[in-house]
């Protein structure tokens, strides 16, 4: 009865249980690794509990009991388990780092409460649109986060994870979408009475296929945050989305 | 009073080591020490390599020295060195390990 | 390491004999009835509303605390029950945005800041003396000074939601939002002014809490022999004076920013957002384990007395409360994950999360090791404590899971973080108080529980907890982020909402009749025996309800448990009575518990709510906007402090006290280690928490924040250089007269150091005031505003310095000062060289501003 329900929220349009990137895939399966450890872990640490209190008075010799308890599930076991979570966590993290690999970089400015984009457009021109953002779809991209006003979060769950976007300290974010698709994003810190309300959608559309029709606005162009990067926007040949890159 | 204090020294050395590497690293950040090359690495890690090894072998040296005492004086001196140790080993090993302005 | 910690406590064993402390010889018996009397007339407050304003009595104080507490509680209860109404459907219309903005910061708020640490300072407040075998804490009028901080602070904040003026920035208030561009009311103004007054009582606690727990122990009872509970909240009580002087750093430059546009956080002048947030959590993640380590305190002295057994592994558990209170300072980035930190300091606070869970696993594995030992009694506090355990497990493994960066990137302020915490402060806060209630009750009424009551009100909270929080991991990890009032269009979350509303009003249910229990225990309940669990500890050593000076004499090394009920009562401990119709307790050396003096402590007294009220006439008037009247609370307020120092002190030579055969200890205007000194102490470390986040603050905006470098300084250098050390040249005179007239304090010279001291404190603060006019104006960039706020902190602590040798001076005229008596000098000392350190070290890092 409760399987449907269960169903249709995990796999939401906002759920991190319903991955469509690598970089969301991952986090995805540390989740469902670690969901297991917990589970065996608090189902161990009851069963001693209720033996500890279905057994009656047994004075093991003291040193014995110290050391079994405290340096044997005390120290040792917390200490492997955690060792070992740990390395793994790290070297899932360091494979998502936005680095110096000339992805494709769009830009997203986060005011309250809106998102304006810019992305590579026909002919590699950046165009500038509000609450939708369109990007390639099997190839990783760096979204440059920067806020106008107060502190805000950029988060497409089905994605990967979240980034803020914070006035003066712009942000570098890799993401990738796995399959050419509508991925439904929103504004994870609170920023004030719209909020709730600070929606948007990251369009990735097929690399070989036509550009999607941009729903383009007019008005001040988003200001680079990363005036470095931005320039791969404006020269023509370079900025040509490659047609047929293999996801990595 | 004092054998509380030689509890203490572990992880204080810990609390220092971590705030000078913290720091080191955010410098480092900052100031582009990364791209400056110095033997097989960069100044950057080479940095930081230095202070937590340095800071390591002051914690040995704390391991044979601290305790004192016996009895329970003795196991929380013992032990507030170990915590120095494993705390500065556990919580920096990533200085070795991943990648440092990224 | 095993195998070399296993021969100590295999040393452990052997050794105790040889630890046992020196014998201190019993008293003759007396009549106990007359020595109740003759205690209860001195100690006992007066009688009806005079006795509210007047009470200093820790016992009085510590149970207005926990009262005061639980009503903020119900009310935080009550705020959390509208947001749970609110999001039981996607269209919730029952509150608008602007309005759930300021009841889930006012959720938060109240339940961290008006509840769970007043909770926790006043069971130390009403417990350590008690448990330490003391007659009051250290600084009873300090008590009764947090609580009316405490309580008209308290009221401010919640009566502003009455007034639509309640802070709506979130409980952790990140700017720019609330800046007075995005938030020009006054709401953030009530946060800010209102927790910082709130936060007086914790600072105050704080010094009171470590001074007691050092030096008002039982006579010989040494640090490792004190009950565990002392050595919780000895940790506690640290962590919360390094821990809160960030947060009130954070606030008041916060505060300046608003009121006087000085841009601290301002990137477009220097400053930086990141800023608050660093000093923020600097504070926020302390502060969670400052509320574990009380809770984790009553466990282990609830758990062995429970099980009829003792505590397993006593000295693991000192290694782990040491452990705790280090490591759980080299954590706050983790609430900082997203901000665009480098993976590799991302890596060390990862690593750092991870690691706090060793002592925290040590901990419970010694608490279910102690019931593996012993045979469980399943009683009230037990079932509370299976609360607490089958709760807090579960939330430190989402603690962990939350430590690991790249599923943080995803669970982050989402409804996973909000499960994660009320797991972890229910569970590991929540329970073990009402353990504690329900354990130390018939201590606080003299009455058993009435039957049944507390059984039901553990399962409706049990079963409403876990109802409510449990699937909510799943709220979260399905895309629903904290702090949204509403959710048209994402339909998938509204039956998991809808569960966790509903056993909310369980929970809710739960919580009510649990005060119902604790309400018809006192009215109702049949008269308890004495020492009703058969507890160790010395705090069931005294008739229940505990009378209002605990002891009729003092434990020592011959009354050293709760079995020496008698003896104490009939005057065979020490100090018995109160032969000088004076409050007295005996100080002893913090290490050894070896008995030092005497100390005399403040009987009734109004000087501590006309004091608050004072401090409340400045916080009122910043908060009204009458900024350039507020000075005039800041006067009030040293008029009152002055006040204090006056019955400090005393004329004449005392005769020492006799304090058990053979021993006979100097009362304490006669000595110069005393509680004051030590309390000065403390206070300065928590000062210098305070200046090192400051200094902080500087290197990381000058590193961090955009905007950088500042625009040329207008100051004339040499001139500014001269003045400078002038007013360091007059800082250090000063600290000289202060030490040569302790030295020549018998001597006629006395005076001419009194007064050189006191005219030279004048004249740095003098220079001082020269330095701020010649300042650049501090609106211009954060780096004018941070050498402002500098020299605010010199000014303060040279009107500090003034107060206190005005003071020595006065009282080195009228005699209070003599060769036995060295008044208030030692402890303007102190302050003096605090004050000539800091200056000489903010200086010196605005001259390598200057020159790099």
């Amino acid at each position: 009865m409760l399987a449907v329900p269960l169903l249709t929220a995990c796999n939401g349009p906002l759920s991190t249980l319903n991955p469509s990137g690598p970089v969301a895939l991952e986090i995805a399966r540390l989740w469902w690794a670690m969901l297991i450890g917990a589970g065996l872990i608090t189902a161990m640490v009851m069963v001693m509990l209720i033996l500890a209190i279905r057994r009656g008075p047994m004075l093991t010799e003291g040193n014995t009991s110290e050391r079994r308890w405290i340096y044997g599930w005390g120290l040792g076991f917390s200490l492997s388990v955690l060792t070992v979570l740990l390395a793994f966590a790290l070297w899932v993290g360091e494979r998502m780092l936005a680095r110096d690999d000339g992805a494709v970089t769009v830009q997203a400015q986060a005011s309250q409460w809106t998102w304006r984009f810019v992305q590579p457009g026909p002919g590699g021109q950046p165009v500038m649109t509000e609450g939708v953002l369109y990007v390639p779809a099997g190839q990783p991209f760096d979204v440059a986060i920067t806020s106008t006003d107060v502190i805000h979060s950029f988060w497409v769950p089905q994605l990967g994870g979240k980034m803020d976007a914070i006035p003066g300290h712009p942000n570098l974010h890799r993401l990738m979408a796995d399959e050419p698709g509508v991925y439904e994003g929103q504004c994870a810190e609170f920023c004030g009475r719209g909020h709730p309300f600070m929606r948007f959608e990251v369009v990735a559309y097929d690399p070989a296929g036509p550009l999607p029709d941009f729903a383009s606005i007019t008005g001040p162009m988003v200001e680079p945050a990363f005036p470095e990067d931005v320039s791969g926007f404006e020269g023509t040949g370079q900025t040509e989305i490659p047609a047929q890159e293999s996801s990595e | 009073m004092v054998w509380l204090l030689r509890a203490l020294a572990g992880p204080v050395l810990w609390a220092a080591l971590f705030s000078l590497v913290y720091a080191l690293h955010g410098t480092g950040c900052g100031l582009g020490w990364t791209d400056r090359p110095v033997l097989f690495t960069d100044l950057h890690h080479i940095a930081m390599w230095v202070a937590w090894l340095a800071g390591l072998a002051l914690h040995v040296v704390l391991v044979l020295t601290m305790p004192v005492g016996s009895g329970r004086a003795r196991t929380v001196t013992a032990a507030g060195a170990w915590i120095g140790l494993v705390a500065s080993v556990f919580t920096l090993f990533p200085v070795v390990v991943t990648s440092t302005c990224f | 390491m095993t195998d070399a910690t296993t021969t100590l406590e295999q040393d452990d064993a052997r050794a105790q004999p040889s630890v046992k402390a020196a014998d201190i010889a019993a008293n003759p018996p007396q009549r106990a009835l007359r020595l109740h009397r003759e205690l209860d007339e001195v100690w006992s407050d007066l009688p009806g509303w005079r006795g509210f304003f007047t009470s200093v009595n820790h016992g009085t104080i510590g149970l207005r605390f926990m009262a005061t507490a639980f009503v903020f509680f119900a009310i935080g209860g009550v705020l959390a029950m509208l947001i749970r109404a609110q999001l039981a459907t996607r269209n919730g219309v029952f509150l608008d945005n602007d309005l759930y903005s300021q009841i889930f910061t006012m959720h938060g708020s109240i339940m961290m800041f008006l509840f769970a640490i007043p909770l926790l300072e006043g069971l130390a407040l009403w417990l350590l003396p008690k448990i330490l075998g003391a007659r009051d804490m250290a600084f009873p009028r300090l008590s009764a000074l947090g609580y009316f901080c405490y309580l008209f602070g308290g009221t401010v904040i919640v009566l502003s939601l009455l007034f639509g003026a309640a802070p709506d920035g979130g409980w952790f208030m990140y700017v720019p939002l609330t800046d007075k561009t995005y938030s020009p009311g006054v709401n953030a103004d009530v946060w800010l002014l209102g927790v910082t007054f709130v936060e007086i009582s914790a600072m105050a606690a704080a010094v009171e809490i470590t001074v007691t727990i050092l030096r008002c122990r039982a006579a010989n009872m040494p640090l490792t022999r004190m009950p565990l509970m002392g050595w919780y909240l000895l940790g506690t009580s640290v962590m919360m004076l390094v821990g809160f002087p960030p947060l009130i750093l954070g606030s008041i430059l916060l505060e300046v920013q608003r009121a006087f546009d000085w841009p601290f956080f301002d990137v477009g002048r220097g400053g930086s957002p990141m800023l608050w947030q660093h000093l923020f959590w600097l504070f926020g993640h302390p502060e969670v384990y400052i509320i574990f380590l009380p809770a984790a305190g009553a466990l282990s002295t609830i758990i062995p007395v429970l099980s009829r057994t003792k505590i397993l592994g006593y000295g693991a558990l000192v290694a782990a409360v040491i452990g705790l209170v280090f490591l759980s300072f080299g954590l706050w980035v983790h609430h900082m994950f997203t901000v665009g930190i480098p993976h590799m300091a991302l890596a060390f606070f990862s690593a750092a999360s991870a690691l706090v869970a060793v002592p925290t696993a040590v901990q419970i594995f010694a608490w279910i090791g102690t019931m593996w030992e012993g045979r469980v009694q399943f009683r009230l506090p037990m079932l509370y404590i299976m609360g607490f355990f089958a709760t807090f497990v579960m939330g430190g493994l989402t603690g962990v899971m939350l430590a690991m960066v790249p599923f943080n990137w995803q669970a982050h302020d989402t409804h996973f973080v909000v499960a994660h915490l009320h797991y972890v402060l229910i569970g590991g806060f929540v329970f073990p108080m009402l353990a504690a209630v329900a354990y130390w009750m018939p201590l606080i009424c003299g009455r058993w529980r009435v039957r049944g009551l507390g059984e039901a009100a553990f399962w409706l909270i049990f079963i409403g907890f876990h109802g409510t929080f449990f699937i909510m991991h799943l709220t979260g990890l399905v895309g629903m982020p904290r702090r949204v009032g509403v959710y048209p269009d994402n339909p998938e979350w509204e039956w998991l909402n809808l569960i966790s509303s509903i056993f909310g009003m369980i929970q809710s249910a739960g919580f009510a009749l649990f005060a119902f229990d604790v309400i018809m225990q006192w009215m109702f309940g049949r008269r308890s025996w004495r020492n009703p669990w058969q507890a160790p500890t010395l705090e069931w050593a005294m008739p229940l309800p505990a009378p209002s000076y605990n002891f009729a004499s003092l434990p020592g090394p011959r009354q050293p448990d709760a079995g020496s009920i008698l003896p104490l009562a009939r005057g065979e401990g020490l100090l018995p009575g109160a032969p000088r119709g004076w409050r007295e307790t005996v100080v002893v050396e913090p290490g050894t518990g070896r008995p030092q003096h005497v100390a005399v402590l403040a009987s009734n007294t109004a000087l501590p709510v006309a004091t608050s009220a004072a401090i409340g006439s400045f916080f009122a008037m910043m908060l009204a906007g009458f900024y350039w009247v507020a000075p005039l609370g800041i006067l009030a307020t040293l008029i009152v402090a002055w006040k204090w120092g006056a019955i400090m002190g005393t004329d004449r030579d005392h005769p020492p006290a006799d304090v058990a055969p053979g021993i006979r200890l100097p009362l304490h205007w006669q000595v110069r280690n005393t509680l004051a000194y030590t309390g000065a102490v403390a206070l300065l470390v928590a000062d210098a928490t305070l200046f090192a986040s400051l200094l902080f603050g500087v290197g990381f905006l000058a590193v961090v924040a955009p905007n950088w470098p500042a625009p040329e300084s207008g100051i004339a250098t040499w001139p500014m250089l001269a003045v400078s050390l002038g007013a360091l040249a007059a800082m250090a005179l000063g600290t000289v007269a202060s030490r040569l007239a302790e030295q020549r304090r018998a001597d006629p010279s006395l005076r001419v150091w009194t007064r050189l001291g006191l005219i030279s404190t004048g004249a740095g603060l003098v220079l001082l005031g020269v330095i701020g006019v010649w300042l650049d104006d501090p609106t211009r960039h954060a780096r004018d505003a941070l050498r402002g706020a500098t020299l605010g902190f010199a000014v303060v602590h040279g009107v500090i310095a003034l107060m206190l040798a005005l003071r020595a001076d006065l009282d080195a005229r009228t005699g209070r000062i003599s060769a036995e008596r060295r008044g208030a000098v030692p402890v303007w000392q102190l302050f003096q060289l605090f004050w000539l350190g800091t200056s000489a070290v903010s200086l010196a890092l605005i001259l390598v501003q200057e020159v790099l």
